[in-house]
């Protein structure tokens, strides 16, 4: 499977991008800012689970950081790709698989997505924030970036214009975002809303983040972010193979 | 019948605009075998009908105004569109059954230029050339890049390039693979004419190199330079097909063209007697001129290129 040139130019396009204010402030501030207004402003007062809000909202932070970077780079990328600067074209019409046209995409969002949370992870190490950083850890957060990057594909590959990209972030994985247990245990919201937020995968990648321990609740959590990312990865490689203009 | 003659062999058939269409029939020499072709998009007849051969080697050129249709039929034939009824075959492999193996054989310069241009010339071709699993990649972009006259600026931002070079740049990347067919979807538009003269060189370059090229254009001269079958398309019709000189002889050998009550007239005469004669009686004054593809598209279908209609 010839994925690896997809795979580098995106990490081409992104290296260049790496250092505009844009992404600077979309992959790196955003996440601190949110750390600062919550972490220090309620930090103080609140304490989940007998320990400090910072620990709590540290691991959150950086599923959501993961999620929102891998989805939205490949989700846009492939919109603009697509309708604007046809540059997806030059991938169907090369002799490479469907399989590895979504697998190089969604490799590039995984690093994408790896990269916005190692600030998060660092300042998570330097403050100890008791964070795990176990194996557990990372393959959850490297399935969170997966899975998401698989839904950008999917959306990248719907959208009709870049607004549509838009509005699925904005009624999607924005409030995913919010309601996950990244700011506060699930456990406090209405048990039917409990209920619908338990299916989001986010919400799993919140818990693994952390109770990195391999127990039959985290291997449930597990088993639900490796049937989301199966299902993604194959709608993806569906609608990149029957893709027609 | 020995095998040249068997390529040379010709179909004449009468297309529903009642015009000779010369077909030709399916040799083992033929690269693109279209039977059939029609899109549809929704309500809108993109292509219909099409059925046409191409020969290995030759270079074919596809006129038409905007929504005609070409554009279509090159995304159908490289794997981007998918026709709604009928087949095309590429040296024999089936364009919607054997795509992947389709795909190794052709070459795509399409009418935007959809090279990455945050990227350098170096990398785009790095990139394409990996996708196409190019062998002995360092040496074949060497090659390429100075063939373009490229090399000083390899590694310089492709959004820093002139047009040209933009459209000089998407022309190689097309043939880095060596591809056995060649598609070039207007590949001169919007350059100026020193430009353009320097890419129907590498075209012509094409040809020589054994390479089939399948071009589409709105410059009746680009057509009848570089293009040894021409093929006219109107809303998704195959309306004329043969030799450049040959459509131009069919119509007419010189065109007398008048202007009255504000509008442009064209007549096409078979003689240059006749035309000198309408000339001379004409009391305005009109201008006469040996026939081009121009004047076969208008009086083929009353419209010119440009998709105005015209008396």
């Amino acid at each position: 499977m010839n994925w690896y040139p997809i795979f580098l130019r995106e990490i081409l396009i992104f290296t260049r991008r790496l250092l505009r204010l844009g992404y600077v402030v979309s992959a790196f501030l955003m996440p601190l800012l949110y750390l600062l207004a919550f972490g220090l402003g309620l930090g103080r007062r609140v304490n989940i689970s007998g320990g400090s809000y910072l620990n709590y909202l540290l691991p959150g932070l950086i599923a959501m950081s993961s999620m929102v970077n891998a989805y939205t780079w490949v989700a846009n990328g492939l919109t603009m790709g697509r309708l604007y600067f046809q540059t997806f074209q030059v991938y169907v019409q090369a002799p490479v698989s469907a399989a590895a046209i979504v697998w190089g995409q969604v490799a590039a969002g995984i690093v994408r997505g790896l990269l916005s949370s190692l600030i998060l992870l660092v300042l998570g190490l330097v403050i100890g924030s008791g964070l795990n950083l176990n194996l557990l850890f990372l393959l959850s957060l490297v399935l969170n970036c997966l899975l998401f990057a698989a839904l950008g594909v999917v959306v990248g590959m719907r959208s009709k214009s870049h607004e549509d990209t838009a509005n699925f972030s904005n009624f999607f994985i924005m409030p995913m975002a919010f309601f996950s247990g990244t700011f506060f245990p699930i456990t406090q919201m209405p048990w039917v809303l409990q209920i619908i937020v338990s299916c989001l995968p986010l919400t799993h990648t919140n818990y693994l983040l952390r109770n990195p321990v391999w127990d039959l609740k985290a291997l449930a959590s597990l088993g639900v972010l490796l049937a989301y990312s199966a299902v993604g990865l194959m709608l993806a490689v569906v609608l990149v193979r029957n893709y027609s203009e | 019948m020995p095998h040249g003659e068997i390529c040379r062999a010709k179909v004449l058939i009468y297309s529903r605009y009642g015009r000779l269409l010369d077909n030709q029939a399916d040799s083992p020499q033929t690269m693109i075998a279209i039977e059939h072709l029609s899109k549809r998009y929704q309500e809108i007849v993109a292509l219909d009908d099409l059925t046409l051969q191409i020969s290995a080697g030759e270079i074919f050129g596809l006129l038409g105004p905007n929504g005609a249709g070409k554009t279509t039929l090159i995304k159908i034939l490289t794997g981007l569109a998918r026709p709604t009824r009928g087949s095309a075959k590429i040296a024999g492999l089936d364009v919607v059954r054997q795509p992947l193996e389709v795909k190794k054989l052709i070459g795509v310069s399409p009418q935007e230029i959809n090279l990455d241009k945050e990227l350098t010339a170096y990398e785009n071709l790095l990139i394409y050339g990996k996708l196409h699993q190019v062998p002995d990649l360092q040496n074949r972009i060497q090659s390429l890049l100075e063939t373009g006259d490229l090399t000083e600026r390899a590694h310089n931002r492709v959004r820093e390039f002139s047009g040209g070079m933009q459209r000089r740049l998407l022309m190689l990347r097309a043939i880095m693979s060596r591809p056995r067919v060649l598609f070039l979807d207007e590949p001169t538009v919007g350059l100026d004419p020193q430009v353009r003269h320097q890419l129907w060189d590498l075209i012509t370059q094409f040809k020589a190199d054994g390479i089939t090229v399948l071009l589409t254009t709105h410059y009746i001269e680009e057509a009848e330079i570089l293009c040894d079958r021409v093929g006219i398309l109107n809303r998704g019709h195959l309306i004329a097909l043969d030799t450049p000189q040959d459509l131009k002889a069919r119509a007419g050998g010189y065109t007398v063209e008048s202007l009255k009550n504000g509008r442009r007239h064209y007549e096409l005469v078979q003689d240059r007697e006749e035309a000198q004669r309408r000339a001379l009686a004409d009391p305005q004054g009109v201008i006469v001129r040996r026939v081009n593809l121009e004047d076969v598209f208008l009086k083929l279908t009353g419209e010119s290129l440009a998709g105005k209609r015209e008396a």
